[in-house]
């Protein structure tokens, strides 16, 4: 089925102790990954008085209330919803596709100067974001990409770009370019020999990477504090707001948050078993 | 044993290189650089030109009053990064952090990827489940932190205070540190796991089945066959972590604020506090280009660490 | 396996990658196109229509800190859309979010903010030629009369959160007032009131000529003696801006200030404070006093801002604490009828309460009309009617900043149980704090927000055992003198 379940039978002839420990091993850490999480969804349907209660309950009468307040009301949050999805959707698809036509182009160029290219392509992902995002900030000024969706996709690509090159570059160089070739003799373009020959061969990095550079732009807090405005914001920044001179109101904060994990979570289960071989794939060849 | 090659950017197709024979017509080179172009433009765009302003604003002062404008500093804002007190300090904690949150990581998910391998039943299901928190937005993970340590409602604090500590997690310098650094590696260990798990299972059977019929005992399998097979993954799980270990500052200053008495306060914290806090983005330049340098120089080094296990096998 | 190459037509390969190319391209240069759309246009103008009407059809942005009154403006807007048919946009943030935005919207010349929540410490001191001054529009006879005129404000929050600087330019009008009173359970006093007379030797109940040694006095008798609460007093010491308030009710009180001239600096603001002064003897008494109360304080503390402290309150561990008056109404929902309020109390040279106070503003960067339509919200935003509608709103309240709502006779009742405008049981209290005697102003300096992270930060190594109280003091000195000396 997936990769996860071949080649693991010899290490599982060890002793029953050791079983007994990895069981333990596996339990803690369910506990240990699940409980904040648990915590947080319970406490989204807690009324206010419930969420700061000095005793932790689990029994109480279930309230849809927070979800009410943040749906409705003064603050409605489907526009940063909306904002949310297009933003990291665009921006995903498009690091995608850039990544996969430039991550082909890397794997194949024969230029010497290609190490230096692809180690200058990864750091660009290293920069901090609060010393770049400034200068960011007054580009986008002067092309009237402040508060506008399209500014938020180009301000995520900045760290999904050279992610996705990185990550697909990966996937192409272990394909033997023999493919292509036979391609060609058959008489392919280079063009169609890559979009018919290596781009379903490499479905799995393709899909790994859209949902990781998804994940990343969904979550992401600085570029969209700093560049979006009334009419962009995002989900994160929703979040944030909730945090007032006033007082936290931890009930929709753990709401907001439920709303916020949960479609990523979503996401990132559904395509588990992609994840696995996309990574493996990306990072190692062989058997 | 099966060829293992690193697919990572710096090995490229050596495979390519070997077996193309001249006969057959390879893509123009045209063609590879045309495929760079796009992608290539875009990074340029949004990585070059800011990069460069930061470089220039390292060397001004920045006005933000009456219209932005620099004005030119010389090497003030580089000099008073030798003079500033606090700086030294920052960098300290920040090497603490890295080494724990990323060590952490890399062992606890090492660890919980051979469990999940041994594990016969249930794997996906527990894997499923222990990948959750990679998923979770970083300002989210620190307003949730601060939610379950909070002294008075806190779930984390209620567990410990029946448990009997009685602290402040919060409170205390050495617990506030740990607790920041645990939120990290509760956020990105899955993510080690992953790709420890991927690596894992491309172990070939036949050379484990070699080592057991040996008689070679469990911990010596992993410690000379499973480790050394996976070593290479490992290390692209350590690059990636490496890269966003130093740069994100949403756990800390969601929840610490970087006390107390600056227990918490690593770089990208002061970066952010001097940047949009003080709004002295000169200086803020300069702590931006020298964690870039320090960023670029670990991912350099493991990324030829990289290049010479990836051709070793 | 992919399918295999389509085998027909073989044709040579330049023109499809090329396409291929092209269209990559375009995907890169759709954004550009997008992008020509930005920039704001001016307001909507109709001459003929009456003084509040005449912006109709404008849309206006409001930036503000997520706070009390905002929540009950944002709650309900139709009033002032349905008066002047001009709609408004509510970005609420929390108040550095905020400070960020509005500073890089001010020094872009982006003008995408037109009324702004300008924290007089924050916005207003580092920003103020970036606003419009006030009163061409109170004197501009084609714009609605502000009732009551500027003098309706309470004195110390115009100068306090409305001006900078002593060209007599009013830049922000009132808009909120958290004050730090003293909260206590009034339950607890009450029942135990006796027998705390009799060991503490004098009448604990809360009064004007209360001392802080007292305070100290009153919270060990509380940690010892009852098992009610876990603690006598809670305070607001994480390393924060929290704990910068929490300290300088303590300096004040103790006779010390940040600079020289120490009122002014704080009520009329400067761009040059001279030398900091924090290491005088009386500020580093006041620490010391700090330093100690701390000791006997519940832990908790040094993990709190002020909304830890109100949950901790709220929830019964402590039975006094010194916080912002705004927590009344949560207090009320929490505990009813439990708490009392009171002026803070007196140190060996005055009585200091931090004053918390914002106004809202009118940007320069944005076109002359729209200025004038922003103004109609900032002028409808704080007029007696609204600030009493807002007293009265579910979802949050804000306390007057106007002399004549006090005066009204609801406003009067509710200052007494049982109330209808839970903040109003704070009143009497925060009336005393607002004379200009006892009003606690921190420094109005442009460099404010890095001096008061020196502040705190050193007051936590202070509270953390790092630094001794005298140290920390001369410490905080030096770094503030060579922040001023730096320049906004």
């Amino acid at each position: 089925m997936t990769a996860s379940t071949t080649g693991a039978a010899p290490l599982e002839r060890g002793s029953r102790g050791s079983r007994v420990v990895v069981r333990v091993l596996v339990a803690t850490a369910l506990i240990w990954t699940v409980v904040p999480l648990g915590w947080m969804l319970l406490s989204s349907f807690k009324s206010t008085a419930e969420v700061t209660a000095a005793t932790p309950d689990v029994w109480f009468g279930p309230t849809l209330d927070n979800y009410r307040n943040l749906f409705g009301g003064g603050n409605n949050l489907w526009p940063h919803l909306r904002n949310s999805v297009v933003a990291a959707g665009c921006s995903a698809l498009l690091a995608t596709a850039l990544g996969a036509l430039a991550g082909y182009g890397l794997a194949r160029t024969k230029w010497r100067g290609k190490h230096h290219l692809s180690f200058w392509i990864i750091s660009t992902r290293m920069a901090p974001i609060a010393a770049v995002v400034l200068p960011i900030f007054l580009i986008f000024r002067v092309l009237g990409l402040i508060d506008t969706l399209p500014g938020l996709v180009l301000a995520y690509l900045s760290f999904n770009l050279p992610f996705a090159i990185w990550l697909l570059n990966a996937f192409f160089a272990q394909l033997p370019p023999a493919l292509e070739e036979s391609a060609q003799v058959a008489g392919c373009t280079p063009w169609q020999a890559f979009r018919h020959v290596i781009l379903p061969l490499t479905r799995p990095g393709l899909v790994t990477t859209f949902v990781l550079c998804l994940v990343f732009s969904w979550n992401d807090y600085a570029f969209a504090l700093v560049l979006s405005g009334p009419r962009t914001q995002t989900l994160p920044i929703a979040a944030s707001q909730l945090v007032t001179q006033t007082g936290i109101d931890w009930g929709q904060l753990t709401a907001i948050g439920t709303v916020v994990v949960v479609p990523m979570m979503l996401v990132g289960l559904a395509v588990r078993r992609w994840l696995v071989t996309g990574l493996t794939m990306g990072a190692v060849t062989g058997e | 044993m099966g060829e293992l090659t690193m697919g990572s950017l710096t090995t490229g197709p050596h495979r390519a290189e070997r077996s193309s024979g001249r006969r057959i017509r390879l893509p123009l080179p045209g063609f590879a650089g045309r495929m760079m172009a796009p992608g290539l433009l875009v990074l340029a765009g949004v990585s070059l030109l800011p990069f460069a302003a930061v470089v220039v604003m390292s060397f001004s002062r920045v006005h933000l009053l009456g219209g932005l404008r620099l004005e030119g500093a010389g090497a003030d804002n580089w000099t008073r990064l030798f003079t500033d007190p606090d700086m030294a300090w920052a960098w300290a904690r920040t090497a603490g952090y890295f080494v724990l949150t990323v060590g952490g990581e890399m062992v606890l998910g090492t660890v919980l990827a051979i469990c999940l391998w041994r594990l016969r039943h249930g794997r996906n299901t527990a894997l499923s489940l222990l990948l959750l928190p990679m998923f979770v937005a970083p300002v989210i993970v620190g307003l949730l932190g601060r939610f379950l340590t909070d002294s008075t409602f806190g779930l984390y604090s209620w567990v410990l205070g029946q448990l009997g500590y009685h602290g402040d997690l919060m409170g205390d310098k050495t617990t506030a540190f740990v607790s920041v650094t645990l939120m990290d590696v509760w956020e990105w260990t899955p993510l080690v796991t992953l790709i420890a798990l991927a690596g894992l299972t491309s172990v070939p059977s036949s050379v484990l089945e070699a080592a057991s019929l040996d008689g070679a005992g469990l911990l010596r399998t992993l410690r000379h066959i499973v480790l050394p097979a996976i070593a290479p993954v490992l290390l692209v799980a350590l690059l990636i972590r490496s890269m966003d270990a130093l740069r994100y500052f949403d756990i800390i200053w969601n929840t610490t604020g970087g006390g107390p008495a600056d227990a918490t306060k690593t770089a990208s914290v002061k970066l952010y506090e001097t940047a949009f806090r003080f709004f002295d983005f000169g200086y803020a330049a300069v702590t931006g280009l020298l964690m870039l340098a320090v960023t670029t120089v670990v991912a350099r080094y493991f990324v030829r660490l990289l290049d010479r296990k990836g051709l070793a096998r | 396996m992919g399918s295999p190459p389509p085998s027909s037509a073989p044709r040579p390969s330049p023109p499809l990658s090329r396409r291929s190319v092209l269209r990559g391209a375009a995907a890169g240069g759709a954004m550009g196109l997008l992008a020509g759309c930005g920039g704001r246009s001016d307001a909507a103008f109709h001459p003929d229509a009456g003084p509040w009407r005449r912006y109709a059809g404008t849309t206006v942005n409001f930036i503000s800190e997520n706070t009390a009154p905002t929540a009950a403006i944002a709650a309900d807007l139709r009033p002032f859309t349905e008066l002047t048919g001009i709609r408004v946009n509510i970005v609420t943030l929390e108040l550095s979010a905020l400070a960020q935005k509005v500073a890089l919207d001010l020094a872009s010349g982006n003008g995408e903010y037109d009324v702004v929540y300008a924290d007089p410490y924050q916005v207003l001191a580092p920003y103020a030629p970036a606003f419009a001054d006030l009163r061409e529009f109170t004197e501009d006879p084609g714009l609605p009369r502000l009732p009551g005129g500027l003098d309706d404000f309470i004195g110390t929050h115009l100068d306090a959160a409305g001006r900078f600087g002593g060209d007599g330019k009013v830049l922000a009008l009132p808009y909120d007032c958290p004050t730090m009173v003293w909260q206590y359970r009034a339950d607890l006093f009450k029942r135990y009131r006796d027998r705390m007379a009799d060991d503490l030797g004098f009448d604990p109940m809360p009064s004007d000529n209360t001392t802080w040694e007292q305070y100290y006095a009153i919270a060990r008798w509380f940690n010892d003696e009852t098992d009610e609460v876990r603690y006598g007093t809670g305070h607001q010491a994480k390393q924060h801006d929290a704990l910068m308030c929490d300290f300088s009710n303590l300096l004040w009180s103790y006779g010390g200030d940040y600079f020289d001239g120490g009122r002014r600096v704080g009520r009329i603001g400067t761009l040059d404070p001279g030398p900091c002064r924090l290491d005088s003897d009386a500020a580093i008494a006041g620490a010391e006093f700090y330093q100690r109360l701390l000791k006997i304080a519940d832990p908790g503390s040094r993990t709190w801002d002020w909304d830890g402290l109100g949950a901790a309150f709220r929830a019964g561990r402590i039975a006094m604490c010194p916080n912002w008056h705004e927590y009344a109404a949560s207090n009320k929902a929490a505990m009813p009828g439990k708490v009392g309020y009171a002026r803070l109390l007196k140190g060996p040279v005055r009585s200091a309460g931090m004053y918390g106070g914002t106004g809202i503003a009118v940007s320069k960067v944005i076109p002359e009309r729209r200025r004038r339509a922003a103004w109609l919200f900032v002028n409808w935003a704080t007029t007696p009617k609204t600030q009493l509608a807002n007293l009265a709103s579910k979802v949050g309240g804000g306390t007057p900043t106007r002399t004549s709502v006090y005066a009204m006779p609801r406003v009067t009742a509710a200052q007494h149980r049982p109330s209808k405008m839970a903040n109003m049981l704070s009143a009497d209290a925060v009336k005393k704090t607002w004379r200009s005697d006892t009003i606690g102003l921190r420094p109005k300096i442009p460099m404010w927000a890095e001096c008061d992270t020196a502040v705190y930060t050193q007051l936590s190594g202070m509270l953390a055992g790092d630094a001794s109280p005298e140290s920390a003091m001369r410490a905080a000195t030096s770094r503030i003198d060579r922040i001023v000396a730096r320049g906004g």
